[in-house]
């Protein structure tokens, strides 16, 4: 009798372990980072770290989504991002959506960047004008107080046009994760614009690790 | 019966001593949300009062569980298999329905004359331009918190229409919050101050509060909203000197001057333009 009270518990605690590891493995997996590359440069006495991402109108079977939404909009090759605490990252987006509509024009001005500003295809600038063409995307920390809009290419530009922003910010010295997201309602065919893509990460929102 | 009296006599002192202690204790404690504002201290003494009026009848009942269960439980006699017949004491229960007919009637009273006196200015705006600076603490300072999936911004129409991501308030001047959203229903939820109010598309929802103390304070949305909504919060609202004000306003003010052109005229409430969304 004992013995069958014992295999019970230890049935119960297999199957406990089996439904935990189905849950942490399949259902909620760790996602793949991409880690920003050291340089041998500095600003501000910090040290500069790369990382290049690009925007693209529909992943394919590429990105975090591994072909499960080819037809969405979405960052590559991932959202999920690594630096180093307390470095300068210096951001290269290789912007080659076209515009959408911006809801709020203030998602126009760049933010929270080193100096409020950007580099687009070499030119300095600190905002974009909201409706001619407009940002396609934007690259947005709200809790570091980034912003940067994506200017869209012409929707008449050749195949493969894009538009080269590189822009600086800082993060903090202590580790910690952040969300960033796009604030161009972008998601296709959705409410507002702001459902698939835009409320899924690995698309229009992902995770910046700091430290 | 003298044990009855007795018995009676000490449930009452328990009950007192309980309540009149209970009482002190809640009289002297902080309550949420603070003092932060008027509308929080508002609501901070009316949560205080509501206390020391409930504690007194939860101590009674804890009293008299205590008494009957602790102090006058005894055990049934041998062969025993049920109880002695129950009958109502018209007395204890006129004084209970009566004490509590009363607290509830006289609550209802102050709450009603609270209501009745309570600052004008909540509700739909009806105004068709932004309010003037101003002048005084008592004039009104214009504030349009614009909700978004998911970050809130702050527009600031008396001082040119300037837009931040973060919430700065002076101290002790009395603040008109406009609070919409440009897609789904959000909730600005400044809890310090003891306000929160829906944000709603196409709605300006108002309400006035006057900030007293300075301080860094949490702002967050409070109507679940999307993938983030739980992210959608910051901790750098910040209530400030009336200077420190000014000089923030100036910074900000030569932060946006080479991009005003790019933000929108005043309005109540803001339609994405062009209304295209996704491309």
């Amino acid at each position: 009798m004992r013995l069958r009270f014992w295999v019970l518990v230890a049935g119960v605690v297999v199957a406990g372990l089996v439904v935990g590891f189905f849950v942490t493995r399949f259902l909620n997996p760790t996602p793949p980072q991409i880690a920003a590359t050291t340089t041998s440069t500095s600003l501000q006495g910090r040290p500069v770290v790369n990382l290049t991402l690009s925007t693209v109108a529909a992943v394919g079977s590429e990105g975090q989504g591994q072909g499960q939404h080819p037809n969405w909009v979405g960052y590559l090759p991932t959202t999920y991002l690594k630096v180093p605490a307390g470095a300068v990252v210096r951001m290269t987006i290789d912007q080659q959506d076209t515009s959408s509509g911006l809801r709020n024009p203030y998602f126009a001005l760049v933010r929270g960047t080193v100096n409020n500003e950007m580099t687009v295809n070499g030119k300095v600038i600190q905002a974009i004008d909201p409706n001619n063409p407009g940002p396609g995307h934007s690259f947005t920390i709200p809790d570091l107080g980034v912003n940067v809009p994506l200017e869209g290419v012409s929707a008449t530009a050749p195949a493969g046009a894009q538009n080269v922003v590189v822009f600086e910010f800082v993060v903090p010295d202590t580790p910690g994760l952040f969300r960033w997201q796009c604030f161009v309602p972008c998601g296709a065919g959705t409410l507002y614009g702001n459902g698939g893509p835009m409320q899924t990460l690995g698309y229009m929102a992902g995770e910046l690790q700091v430290g | 019966m003298g044990n009855r009296a007795t018995s009676i006599r000490a449930l009452i002192a328990t009950w007192f001593i309980l309540a009149v202690a209970g009482d002190i204790g809640l009289a002297l404690a902080p309550m949420p949300p603070g003092q932060a504002s008027n509308a929080a201290s508002d609501e901070s003494f009316v949560i205080k009062l509501l206390a020391v009026i409930a504690w007194p009848v939860f101590s009674a009942v804890l009293a008299g569980l205590f008494f009957t269960l602790v102090i006058n439980h005894r055990t049934p006699p041998q062969g025993e298999v049920s109880s002695a017949e129950l009958r109502g004491n018209p007395r204890v229960q006129t004084i209970w329905i009566a004490s509590t007919l009363v607290i509830v009637l006289s609550l209802a009273v102050y709450g009603t004359i609270a209501l009745a006196q309570d600052q004008p200015g909540g509700g739909i705006s009806t105004v068709s331009a932004p309010l003037a600076n101003p002048t005084s603490t008592d004039q009104p300072l214009e504030v349009q918190v614009i909700a978004q999936q998911w970050w809130f911004t702050y527009r600031y129409p008396s001082y040119g229409g300037i837009e931040t991501a973060q919430l700065v308030l002076p101290v002790n001047q009395k603040i008109q919050f406009h609070v919409t959203s440009l897609d789904v229903t959000h909730a600005f939820w400044f809890y310090a101050l003891g306000v929160k109010a829906d944000a709603v598309p196409l709605n300006d929802n108002v309400f006035t509060v006057t900030p007293t103390q300075i301080g860094t304070f949490r702002v967050q949305c409070g109507e679940l909203c999307g993938l983030w909504h739980g992210n959608m919060a910051d901790n750098t609202a910040m209530v400030v000197s009336p200077s420190d004000f000014a000089a923030w306003i100036q910074q900000q003010t030569a932060l946006d001057a080479p991009v005003m052109k790019f933000l929108p005229p005043y309005s109540h409430t803001y339609v994405p333009s062009p209304p295209i969304y996704a491309g």
